[in-house]
């Protein structure tokens, strides 16, 4: 079993349930052990627009929380693991930023030395696990099924900063449904957002990006989409029936988080991987 | 030396704006061995060299330190000047006080403080220099021109008329380079074919020039005036002197139309035997080894269809590749570009839309002697396009990919959509994405004008991806002289990829010795005042190995080129640089290690008659460069002009010891 | 010596876009000033077409140093963060971080900070997460709690008075 710190942030722990869920099912199958820790926060990234030195610190926190572990910190939100990791690049190129929110963090008793690596549920799979492990673990394969997948802006930019996939062509959810016994294709609205952090002050406009993304998937003849941050999640599945409104469309698209698909393909039970938390048709897919 | 005189140049305020001069000039004149010490506006100038030579006479000197700007700019002027006074001009040592000191350092105090130490150095040295002679070496009155496009076709064509022999190397089976891929040129929009193909005939007829087709240079060893050079001929499998260029066995290969055809951008497919354009020189059928059946398996039919068909019977499967060796006083070089691969940029679809293409596969779809023999069609369909987008930019530019313009991208953008709109008529609709158009050279702007008036969209902004939707290929673009976002629905994208060095570029640089710059094209000496010269004395660069640039001036550099060169071979023979390493073979135990860091060859092992080894300089191939003293663990090898102890005189002095 | 704006009378703030620019130099390493206005950022901007967000304009605004034009209007505040701008801009400058910046002077300036942001402040400083744990429907309209799932306690700072003392701090220094 190696061992990683899981990193909850915001969303998923306190209402995007079936990642977390299906996280903590899937990942001692595949021989990842998955570490709590109280105390801590908010990446910050939410309120960057806000105060960008509050979320440079939020970050450093919980990086520094993390350090004391010793484990490498599994970020299943995109979101947050982008704020990590922006931070981590900025403080371990920056001296005086570095000893500046040390200062900080002292009240606290805590320090960032910049010793903890910092990994999402994607490269978790595709580099750490492997598409061979994943396979062996495969009982019902997701045969018949065209499933797009969708990465979210966090996870694949900005290249400058290390992303764990490409940034113009990500292809490890890809890797990983193809492991499962689905059916991939590349589509023109594959890197869209999903509109997301714009649900705060100007939903209407974030929910027709929504809409507009699963209207497109829909019309490419998708049998279903897949997520691996709880912010699209929320928006693709949460709030898929608004969307539709918004968009003067019915949408049925079926939308899982990717870890849920992997749960699924291992025969593991629906109920344990929250699947019954999620909003949109996914009883459409006899899986 | 103990004669010896200083003079300090102030280079107008260059210097003495932040040193002071005359504090410098006393401080000298006290020195140890300095029995004149003056200073002068412009030391460089007429009445600067004479106040050096008329002070080498009165004062008898034998020694002479200048205080001025860098070596690389007057040394040579003032050896000169000290050896028109009776000198040898190797007594001779410049302080840089200008590069090194007044240029650098705002502090006139400190300023001034650097540079009386850096002229009591050069006075330290100059005390234990020792005349140096330098030695005659012929010059063979022969050149070498790498690459056979129109910028080696051009310095061929100078260096021959010159009356000099000429090597031409081509690596492909035939000479005309990206030109020939053309259609037409802009702006004057003549056919770039007949323009090319007359100076391809010269090449093939002038008696001066021998030509290696198929061919690469392996090794060059030498220096100016004398450069060795090995260069392999590979096989074509077909007798270069039996061929006639017929093309019947084009015709029967059992491979026809199964090969992607490289001179067509792959758009076209060609056998395992093939010519690969009409007009090719040499004319001479070429069999692909990596493609051939008979080559590959041993195999092809009951017995090789081209073997059968050949009446001259020039097919040779028995063709080895052959190593010619000869010498040449001067090397040009002139090996082209590339075309950045759009695919890096992965957001404009290259790779996976067939009808996303680049502008010099365009140039292949418009030829007649094309694939399509001229038809201009979508590769996925083979539909002629409604409407056709122009991309500019596509990785030029761009701190990313490549930093610089490509410079030839505007032009030939604005000339392909001019015969997009000639052969595909009133219909089609012309949109070209610019950031800036460039319209730089004589009457480009008159052809940027013209273009304007033949229906063309322009739009000024920058797409940030193609996309291939139902209904087809989609480009949004916001213009910024509209101020408004626009969708283009589109049949085919043309990219304007970025120009970048040949993708050998970096082999053939060490090979030849010859210095890259940060962007991977070979670097001129000065960019301004020596644009055709490299730092390697006797090769020179010409067309676009160097940098992007259109035919005018490619054709221009390399006729510079080809002059610069014919100074060097109109000589009967070259003094030779004396500043070379030697051996104090007291001292060599013939380690060799000087010999393993030598880049040049100019070092062997001779035998000795008690049997042991000694390190010994090839005078004739040492350039100077010290390499080998630095590396020497017993001191045995040395550098004229820069010995140990005249090096450590000047340490001695800036770390402040004497 | 002086560069008006005659629509709007405005001057260029010379010291504000300097600080912008160290600010982005700080934390993202680029200069804005290297824009040369090829709106490659604009042609594929996620918030162009809905809000009109034209990052180019931005840049080209900042480097005026017309930044009380961009503080004072709701436009910045239509970014998606998509981050396809910084990705894509062949001089590496990041519309986006100008625009986090701009958002960040608007609310030290006193600008009414809209939506949400503010009660998610609040909540981020009483417990250390933008909102509490919530009570979740499933598809058939059953309520779930965190705990009925059999997931652990939530993970959020332990000392909330400390973790509150430094935020507070914060709030008023500048990058």
């Amino acid at each position: 079993m190696k061992k990683y710190t899981l990193y909850p942030g915001c969303v998923m722990q306190t209402e995007q349930y079936g990642y977390e869920l299906s996280i903590r099912e899937v990942f001692p199958v595949l021989g990842v052990e998955l570490v709590d820790v109280e105390n801590f926060s908010c990446c910050g990234e939410p309120v960057k627009s806000i105060n960008q030195l509050l979320t440079l610190y939020l970050s450093a926190r919980n990086l520094a929380i993390a350090e004391q572990q010793g484990f490498d910190l599994f970020v299943p939100c995109s979101v947050c693991h982008f704020a990590l990791s922006e931070c981590k690049n900025i403080l371990d190129n920056d001296g005086g930023m570095r000893s500046r929110v040390n200062e900080m963090l002292a009240s606290e008793d805590l320090e960032y030395k910049g010793k903890v690596g910092v990994v999402h549920t994607v490269d978790l799979l595709y580099d750490h696990v492997g598409v061979k492990e994943i396979k062996k673990h495969v009982k019902k394969p997701l045969k018949g099924l065209k499933i797009a997948s969708h990465y979210g802006c966090h996870l694949v930019r900005p290249s400058e900063i290390g992303r764990p996939v490409d940034s113009e062509n990500p292809m490890k959810i890809e890797a990983v449904l193809e492991a499962l016994g689905a059916e991939t294709m590349d589509y023109a609205e594959k890197l869209d957002c999903c509109g997301g952090l714009l649900l705060v002050n100007l939903p209407e406009s974030a929910l027709t990006k929504t809409g507009q993304k699963l209207q497109a998937v829909e019309e490419h003849g998708f049998d279903g989409l897949v997520t691996v941050c709880p912010w699209c999640q929320r928006m693709f599945d949460s709030r898929q029936k608004k969307a539709g409104e918004t968009v003067a469309a019915k949408l049925e698209v079926p939308v899982f988080y990717l870890t849920q698909l992997l749960g699924l393909a291992f025969g593991l039970d629906e109920r344990k991987l929250g699947l019954d938390l999620n909003l949109s048709p996914v009883d459409k897919l006899k899986v | 030396m103990d004669r010896i005189g200083v003079f300090v140049c102030h280079c107008g305020v260059n210097i003495a704006a932040t040193v002071d001069v005359d504090e410098v000039v006393d401080f000298a004149g006290k020195l140890d061995g300095v029995v004149v010490s003056k200073s002068y506006k412009y030391m460089c100038s007429d009445n600067g060299a004479n106040l050096i030579k008329e002070s080498i006479k009165k004062f008898k000197l034998d020694g002479v330190v200048v205080a001025s700007c860098s070596p690389q700019m007057h040394e040579h002027t003032f050896r000169r000047v000290v050896e028109e006074a009776g000198l040898n001009p190797f007594v001779l040592e410049i302080a840089n006080i200008r590069e090194q000191c007044s240029w650098v350092h705002p502090d006139r105090k400190e300023a001034t403080e650097k540079a009386k130490l850096l002229v009591k150095g050069a006075v330290a040295k100059v005390r234990l220099l020792e005349p140096l002679v330098r030695e005659k070496v012929k010059v063979t009155p022969k050149a070498l021109v790498v690459g056979g496009g129109i910028a080696g076709i051009q310095a061929s064509l100078d260096l021959s008329e010159k009356g000099f022999h000429v090597y031409l190397v081509e690596k492909e089976p035939s000479i005309g380079g990206r030109m020939a891929q053309l259609d037409k040129t802009f702006p004057t929009l003549d056919c770039a074919s007949c323009i090319l193909t007359p100076k391809m005939m010269d090449v093939k007829n002038h008696p001066n020039i021998e030509l290696f087709a198929y061919s690469e240079v392996v090794s060059v060893d030498g220096s100016i005036g004398n450069y060795r050079v090995k260069v392999v001929r590979k096989p074509r499998y077909v007798d270069f002197d039996k061929c006639t260029g017929c093309g019947d066995c084009v015709n029967v290969c059992r491979m026809k139309g199964k090969v992607p055809d490289e001179f067509n951008m792959n758009l076209g497919k060609r056998g395992a035997v093939y010519i690969p354009f009409p007009q090719a020189i040499p004319l001479k059928a070429t069999i692909d080894p990596e493609q051939c059946l008979f080559l590959r398996y041993g195999k092809c039919g009951r017995s090789p269809a081209c073997q059968d068909v050949c009446e001259a019977e020039a097919i040779d499967f028995t063709q080895r590749e052959e190593l010619v060796e000869f010498e040449v006083g001067v090397i040009v070089v002139a090996t082209g570009y590339d075309l950045l691969d759009p695919s890096a940029l992965y957001e404009y679809g290259y790779s996976r839309y067939k009808d996303v293409i680049t502008t010099l596969e365009l140039e292949r779809l418009i030829s007649s002697s094309g694939p399509t023999g001229g038809e201009i069609v979508c590769p996925s369909d083979q539909r002629k396009p409604g409407s056709v987008t122009f991309v500019l930019c596509v990785g030029s530019r761009d701190e990313t990919v490549c930093t610089w313009c490509c410079r030839v991208g505007c032009m030939t953008a604005l000339k392909q959509a001019y015969l997009l709109r000639e052969h595909l008529g009133d219909d089609v609709e012309i949109n070209i994405c610019y950031t800036d158009i460039r319209s730089f050279g004589k009457r480009y702007e008159e052809f940027y004008r013209r273009i304007r008036g033949v229906k063309t969209n322009f739009f000024r902004g920058r797409p940030s991806e193609v996309k291939e939707k139902k209904d087809g290929l989609t480009i949004d673009v916001f213009d910024t002289m509209t101020n408004k976002l626009f969708e283009i629905k589109t049949d085919l994208v043309v990219l304007v990829p970025a120009v970048v060095p040949r993708n050998d570029s970096s082999d053939l640089g060490k090979i030849l010795h010859v210095s890259r710059g940060a962007d991977g094209f070979f670097l001129e000496a000065h960019p301004k005042l020596k644009p055709m010269d490299t730092f390697t004395d006797g090769i020179f660069i010409a067309g676009c190995c160097q940098g992007p640039k259109d035919i005018q001036d490619s054709v221009a550099q390399a006729s510079g080129a080809a002059s610069r060169a014919a100074n060097i071979l109109s000589k009967e023979e070259l003094e030779a640089e004396p500043l070379i390493a030697f051996v104090d073979e007291d001292f060599c135990s013939g380690c060799a290690t000087c010999v393993s860091v030598c880049s040049f060859n100019a070092i062997e092992l001779m035998k000795k008659e008690d049997n042991k080894y000694v390190a010994r300089v090839v005078e004739a191939l040492c350039k100077g460069c010290g390499s080998c003293v630095a590396a020497c663990p017993s001191g045995a090898m040395q550098q004229k002009g820069f010995k140990d102890d005249q090096i450590l005189a000047v340490v001695d002095v800036l770390g402040g010891e004497a | 010596m002086s560069i008006k704006d005659l629509t709007s009378m405005a001057e260029a703030q010379v010291e504000l876009r300097e600080e912008i620019n160290n600010r982005l130099l700080r934390l993202q390493n680029e200069l804005s000033d290297y824009c040369f206005q090829c709106a490659k950022c604009t042609s594929g901007c996620e918030a162009h077409k809905l809000l009109e967000l034209e990052p180019h304009k931005i840049m080209a605004l900042l480097k005026r140093g017309l930044i009380d034009e961009m503080v004072n209007s709701d436009v910045i505040w239509t970014c998606m963060s998509c981050f396809k701008c910084r990705e894509r801009c062949p001089q590496k400058v990041s519309p986006v971080d100008v625009l986090f910046a701009l958002k960040n002077l608007a609310v030290m300036g006193g600008k009414q900070i809209p939506g949400n942001y503010t009660s998610m402040l609040q909540s981020i400083l009483s417990m250390g997460l933008i909102q509490d744990v919530q009570e979740v429907q499933t598809r058939d309209m059953k309520t779930r709690r965190r705990e009925d799932l059999g997931l652990p306690r939530v993970s959020k700072p332990k000392d909330a008075s400390k973790f509150q003392m430094v935020l507070t701090k914060l709030a008023v220094e500048k990058v």
